[in-house]
């Protein structure tokens, strides 16, 4: 029954690849995005993968509905490229100002504040996809041991680069915005630049390692405002 | 360059928006109405996608520190140095002219283009505003624009033709494509959103329009999907039964599932409605919008072609309709 071709108006294409959050499901989303990009074609617009589906943008004047389902056929096969995946390092400086929430998280869990931090930058997080507000992050992988549910009543201006956790999910604010999140820590890092190609740090599809890091080096890359990645 | 002088409403610089940014969470954005926009830039000799000032039910008053031209497109009393002039005509105006643009009498979306567009420095491509991540601002009184580099004779004095002149209307009924999670709903559910007029709330901006009216039922699948992306014109029906239609700023993913997408053509017709305003909805085939927006885009063509001098537009006596281009023969 997957992938399931839908028309999501008369400008977009919904390719849906299942109906659970799986990494397996979103790899195979984002391998199609990728191999649909690369070719290009005239009367693609752009490519929106989500969790488990991938919306198509496409030029009604160039193209109709069934010419682009069948034009989309022949990428569904692409497979996921094993081994290759670009892990993105996040500088975080938790707790004291930068995560005036950690203190409840832990609390809230029945541990310490070393544990938290040990926790939460353990894994490897997988960027199941990007949205909501510019440079926003979903992330797949936190331990349930430091799951933390919202605040009641959410704060009007979380700071950019402000990391948090909301029930099981965690992630950073990119822009300042209102937001209930627990937050834990920040990072240094302008994790969401308009001015550069491409506009955020995290492209979906990457995996990202939060690093602790100490005040005096989050003002030090803060000031430098240098970008941490490799592969 | 031209400074505003008055600001009684949200007013932004907005162009024909963003392409290819969606994935990294950043809406379309762009102009709400694109039919009102691009006219009014066809009128100064811009192309669809030059910046232009875009208002909401009140217009700006604006005084030029330089001669342009200039044509405002939208419902409004629109005065020049006191003197009383017509909307989607342009104009030329000279250092120390002074613009008036009242309230709008039909629609929410007012534009005033200016020949060579507004000069901006493009964010992600586009110059179009969009105020929850900062790319532009919206304007107040004292601010200056400067504006583009245009070749001003010959531009003034372009007319569009009454018969194109938008006409907004406080009832419309607007294509919707059904899905994609229409198996959301129960079937009572679907008629009901195609059956009832809901009526636009002021709770509504450019992010999207919250509409009021008969509750949708969701079915046993439930009011949440796995977080899912979000095209504008999407129709979001959240837990309390009550449709959201998502426009320029809407957010590019969402959890609600969506009932349906409104055609392309329509998108203007929504974003016109002002808050107490009314919607109907019908269902219509990807196929029909499609074909739909073909022939709009024709007929726009054919308008830019008319204004520019390179098309003729026959005026036949039934119903005093335009209802024919022809090309101007070059000699």
């Amino acid at each position: 029954m997957f992938p399931l071709f839908k028309p999501a108006g008369d400008s977009a294409l919904a390719v849906i690849f299942g109906d659970e959050i799986d990494e397996g499901i979103n790899e195979k989303v984002h391998a199609v995005a990728r191999a649909m990009e690369k070719a290009s074609p005239e009367w693609l617009i752009e490519v929106v993968p989500t969790y488990t589906s991938l919306y198509i943008y496409y030029d009604p004047l160039r193209i109709s509905y069934s010419e682009v389902a069948g034009a989309v056929g022949p990428f569904l096969g692409t497979k996921p490229e094993k081994g290759k995946r670009r892990v993105v390092k996040i500088p975080v400086a938790y707790g004291g100002d930068f995560g005036p929430d950690i203190g409840f998280v832990a609390e809230y869990n029945g541990l310490s504040v070393d544990e938290v931090i040990e926790i939460h930058s353990k894994p490897l997080y997988r960027v199941y996809m990007l949205g909501f507000l510019p440079g926003f992050a979903y992330l797949g992988g936190m331990d349930e041991r430091i799951a933390t549910p919202r605040l009641e009543k959410p704060r009007l201006k979380v700071p950019a680069g402000s990391v948090g956790i909301a029930g099981k999910q965690t992630g950073w604010y990119a822009i300042e915005s209102p937001g209930g999140w627990r937050l834990i820590g920040r990072t240094p890092l302008k994790t969401f630049d308009p001015l550069k190609t491409p506009p955020s740090i995290v492209t979906p599809g990457d995996y990202v390692k939060f690093v602790p890091i100490g005040e005096e080096e989050f003002r030090e890359i803060y000031e430098g405002n240098r970008g941490k990645e490799d592969d | 360059m031209i400074e505003l002088l008055s600001v009684p409403s949200l007013t932004t610089v907005q162009d024909s928006g963003r392409r290819g940014y969606q994935r990294f969470g950043v809406p379309v954005g762009g102009v709400m109405d694109e039919v009102s926009a691009r006219l009014a830039n066809y009128l100064v000799g811009n192309d669809d996608k030059a910046p232009l000032l875009e208002f909401a039910l009140k217009g700006p008053t604006l005084r030029f520190n330089a001669s342009a031209v200039f044509a405002v497109g939208g419902d409004a009393e629109v005065r020049l140095n006191g003197v009383e002039i017509s909307p989607w005509r342009s104009y030329w105006a000279k250092r120390g002219d002074v613009l008036e643009i009242g309230i709008l009498k039909s629609g929410f979306y007012g534009y005033v283009a200016f020949a060579g567009g507004i000069k901006c420095e493009p964010i992600l491509g586009s110059c179009s505003t969009y105020l929850r991540a900062n790319f532009g601002k919206a304007l107040k009184a004292g601010e200056g624009l400067k504006l583009g580099y245009a070749i001003l004779t010959g531009k003034a004095g372009k007319e569009l033709p009454e018969e194109f002149i938008p006409v907004y209307a406080e009832e419309s009924e607007i294509r919707v494509i059904p899905g994609p999670q229409e198996d959301h709903f129960t079937k009572k559910g679907i008629e009901t959103f195609l059956n009832s007029t809901y009526e636009v709330t002021p709770e509504s901006d450019r992010m999207g329009y919250r509409l009021e009216g008969p509750e949708i039922e969701h079915s046993e699948k439930g009011a949440e999907v796995i977080t899912d992306a979000v095209p504008p014109g999407a129709v979001q029906v959240p837990k309390n039964g009550k449709p959201i239609i998502m426009l320029a700023d809407g957010q590019t993913t969402g959890g609600y599932p969506k009932i349906g997408v409104v055609a392309r053509v329509d998108i203007p017709k929504v974003a016109q409605t002002r808050p107490g305003g009314r919607l109907r909805f019908k269902a219509v085939s990807v196929e029909e919008a499609q074909e739909r927006l073909r022939k709009r885009e024709k007929i726009m063509e054919a308008i830019k072609g008319f204004i520019r001098g390179e098309m003729k537009a026959y005026r036949l006596k039934v119903g005093e309709r335009v209802v024919a281009f022809t090309k101007v023969e070059k000699r």
